[in-house]
């Protein structure tokens, strides 16, 4: 997972000492890629039927930008899924995402409130689940797409059991 | 209401004189509540029914009809040309509509109806659809009395108990009397607190005023409002350009109509800026701060101790001169209303002078922990007006002036035992106080061109609330630093917080607190100091 390049400088706050990121399953970026990239390519190929079926019309330029976008949300999908993970730390969980626009979340055990273990159709067709943490805090907004069901349910599992032996007031 | 089977008294408690005890036994609210909680649709309804009662008295007689706009629904129809059969049956429909509406506000307050266990306030309510409600006393974050005006012109008031839920969590009791409401919040607020009694009312808590928002200050903090300052140089602007206009030839009112709105929504602003902190008082007592305000509705709020999850003092601009500061907090419940509604339910001062926020402050949290030797009063202060490295402030480095050319010299934190105090804005000035006992979680972002400076922007959550405290364009060190020490001391603020119960001293809490059953609590030497660290008594003592 820290294999991507980025200057060490950077990374520090992203990069805690002695912490061992878990990667999210490689087929959230297909389900990523799944629900983006179809909509936005029968779109670019609609038009571009259109445009072949209609000579000299305006189609070659929607068409040309909708099968961009396909590319481009190809692409994008494939760098996220790979930029998120989480850790299981003794008294908190981590959860880090983006590279372009990069965010690290710190949730204690004992502030959780409650977990949501949710997946799509999409999802479930390529058997992944979104497992997410609430505080009392809508902020902390520390959710982990794209993992493999038993792992959601470990997960999910196992952090109830940590939160209950840790449990705070507000 | 004392025929009633549901007000049957049980055995657990001696049978009082007060309708509204805290026995444990159901209790129904006000009859008169269906009224007041409709109030105008009432007025609309009894100007229709007097309209009709006219018109038969009337008769036949023809006359002008410019009175018959009635009501939209009821009476639409131009009775008197069809003759007296018509006119006794649109009366008829009206006396039916009327009818089935009262049956169902008589059906809809019989079914609701509210008790207090030693450990739960229960509410049931609705008619077609049920919900029973329970709120469980220890989790009480706020109770709030409020007098809406129609409810003060009956004597009644409505009693919201918040606890800390998503959405809207509250418990609403509408309506009591007001004797009744504050009676039960003293019930409430006692067995929160873990205080035992005897007696069958509650003692209701001394308290000690703090604070008193005069009129003339109310005043001037609405005209030295940015709304108000923009709402006037707009009207004069238009004004001119509208006489520019008419010296072209062009109507001089047209330029007015298509501002109307926007003026109507400012003054919206600003009126219930005004009527929100009419009569603001603060007070303290033992059950933690009192508030009261407001013009056409009284709203007396009371924050038990440890409540406050956050805190931010404001200073706008034009607040600089006169020095003048907004303060607002975060309280678990508060946030989940709308935005008007939080706006009257989470400022804890309209506008206050430097001293009476820095003492409401105190209040709300006891304990800054600062540095032994240090002046708690100065170390708010440099946060509020100073700059720099003074105060011990750590402060953005020397890149973040790329991505914020004014206010960087300013951004800044300072962590001290107990809290994380955040310093912001050049213009407009805002501090955030946040306990570490209080922290939810912690998050740090960084977009590309941050990543390119060296920068990152640390953020701590909290409930949901005015206060959302950032350090925008830190240096990546600091940032990965501040993360890595956030947490560690908010796991030891949280280890060592005090009891949820705030009266209750370590020895008769019987029934323990979640943070007490935590089995890796070093309870011995922690527990009973906790209490003493940021329990009420310095605060009462004020």
């Amino acid at each position: 997972m820290s294999e991507h390049p980025a200057s060490p400088r950077a990374a520090e706050p992203f990069e805690p000492d002695g912490v061992r990121w878990s990667a999210v399953s490689p087929r959230l970026a297909s389900a990523r890629r799944v629900s983006g990239c179809v909509p936005l390519a029968v779109l670019g190929l609609g038009c571009a039927v259109a445009a072949l079926v209609v000579p000299w019309s305006q189609f070659w330029l929607p068409a040309g930008f909708f099968l961009a976008a396909t590319v481009w949300t190809w692409w994008l999908a494939g760098r996220q899924a790979a930029a998120w993970a989480y850790a299981e730390q003794e008294d908190d969980l981590l959860v880090r995402s983006g590279i372009m626009f990069r965010r690290i979340v710190v949730v204690p055990y004992g502030r959780m409130q409650f977990v949501d273990v949710h997946a799509g159709p999409v999802d479930r067709l390529f058997r992944i689940a979104r497992v997410q943490l609430h505080t009392a805090s809508a902020a902390s907004d520390a959710a982990i797409p794209g993992l493999p069901p038993e792992e959601a349910a470990r997960l999910r599992d196992r952090l109830s059991s940590r939160g209950q032996s840790r449990l705070a007031g507000l | 209401m004392a025929e009633q089977p549901v007000t049957e008294r049980p055995a657990s408690g001696p049978p009082s004189g007060r309708p509204a005890a805290a026995d444990g036994a159901w209790h129904r609210v006000h009859p008169l509540t269906p009224a007041v909680k409709s109030w105008s649709a009432l007025v609309v309804v009894l100007v229709v029914i007097a309209q009709e009662f006219g018109r038969e008295a009337v008769g036949g007689s023809g006359g002008s009809s410019s009175d018959g706009g009635g009501g939209p629904g009821e009476a639409p129809f131009d009775i008197r040309d069809l003759g007296g059969g018509v006119l006794a049956g649109g009366t008829a429909l009206v006396a039916l509509v009327v009818l089935l509406a009262v049956g169902f506000a008589w059906l809809s307050w019989r079914m609701t109806r509210y008790r207090l266990t030693d450990e739960a306030l229960e509410l049931h309510q609705g008619v077609l659809s049920r919900r029973q409600r329970a709120a469980r006393i220890d989790r009480l974050q706020a109770v709030d009395v409020v007098q809406p005006l129609v409810a003060r012109i009956f004597g009644l008031a409505r009693l919201n108990v918040e606890v800390a839920g998503s959405g809207d969590s509250k418990i609403e009791l509408a309506y009591l009397t007001h004797d009744q409401a504050i009676g039960l919040r003293a019930h409430l607020l006692a067995r929160a607190a873990g205080v035992t009694y005897s007696t069958t009312e509650a003692p209701e808590a001394p308290e000690h005023a703090v604070f008193e928002l005069p009129v003339q200050r109310l005043l001037g903090s609405v005209v030295l409002s940015g709304a108000f300052v923009t709402a006037v140089v707009g009207g004069l602007g238009l004004v001119v350009g509208a006489g520019v206009a008419a010296a072209f030839g062009a109507p001089f009112g047209s330029a007015f109509a298509g501002v109307f709105p926007m003026a109507l929504a400012v003054g919206g602003i600003l009126w219930s800026r005004f009527t929100n902190g009419f009569g603001f008082r603060v007070a303290s007592s033992p059950d933690g701060v009192r508030l009261r305000h407001g013009l056409l509705e009284q709203r007396s709020q009371t924050v038990p101790p440890g409540r406050v999850q956050a805190v931010r003092l404001r200073q706008p601009l034009l607040w600089r001169r006169p020095g003048w500061w907004n303060v607002r907090v975060n309280v678990a419940g508060y946030g989940a209303g709308g935005e008007q509604q939080g706006e009257g339910e989470t400022t804890l001062l309209p506008v206050a002078d430097r001293n009476e926020a820095l003492l409401v402050l105190s209040m709300v949290v006891p304990d800054l922990g600062v540095a032994p030797g240090e002046d708690p009063r100065w170390l708010v202060g440099t946060a509020m007006d100073g700059a720099g490295p003074d105060g011990g402030f750590v402060t953005a480095p020397r890149e973040a002036r790329w991505l914020d050319p004014f206010a960087w010299r300013r951004t800044g934190y300072r962590v001290t035992d107990e809290v994380l105090l955040v310093r912001r804005g050049w213009l407009h000035r805002e501090v955030d106080v946040v306990p570490h006992a209080r922290t939810q979680s912690l998050g740090v972002r960084q977009g590309p061109v941050q990543r390119r400076l060296g920068l990152a922007t640390f953020a701590v959550h909290s409930t949901p609330g005015p206060v959302a405290p950032v350090v925008p364009h830190l240096s990546s060190a600091q940032a990965a630093a501040l993360l890595a020490e956030q947490s560690v001391r908010a796991r030891a603020a949280r280890l060592a917080a005090g009891p949820e119960r705030w009266m209750a001293g370590p020895g008769d809490d019987l029934t323990p607190g979640p943070e007490r059953a935590d089995p890796a609590d070093p309870g011995g030497p922690a527990a009973p100091a906790a209490p003493a660290a940021d329990g009420p008594p310095p605060t009462a003592a004020s």
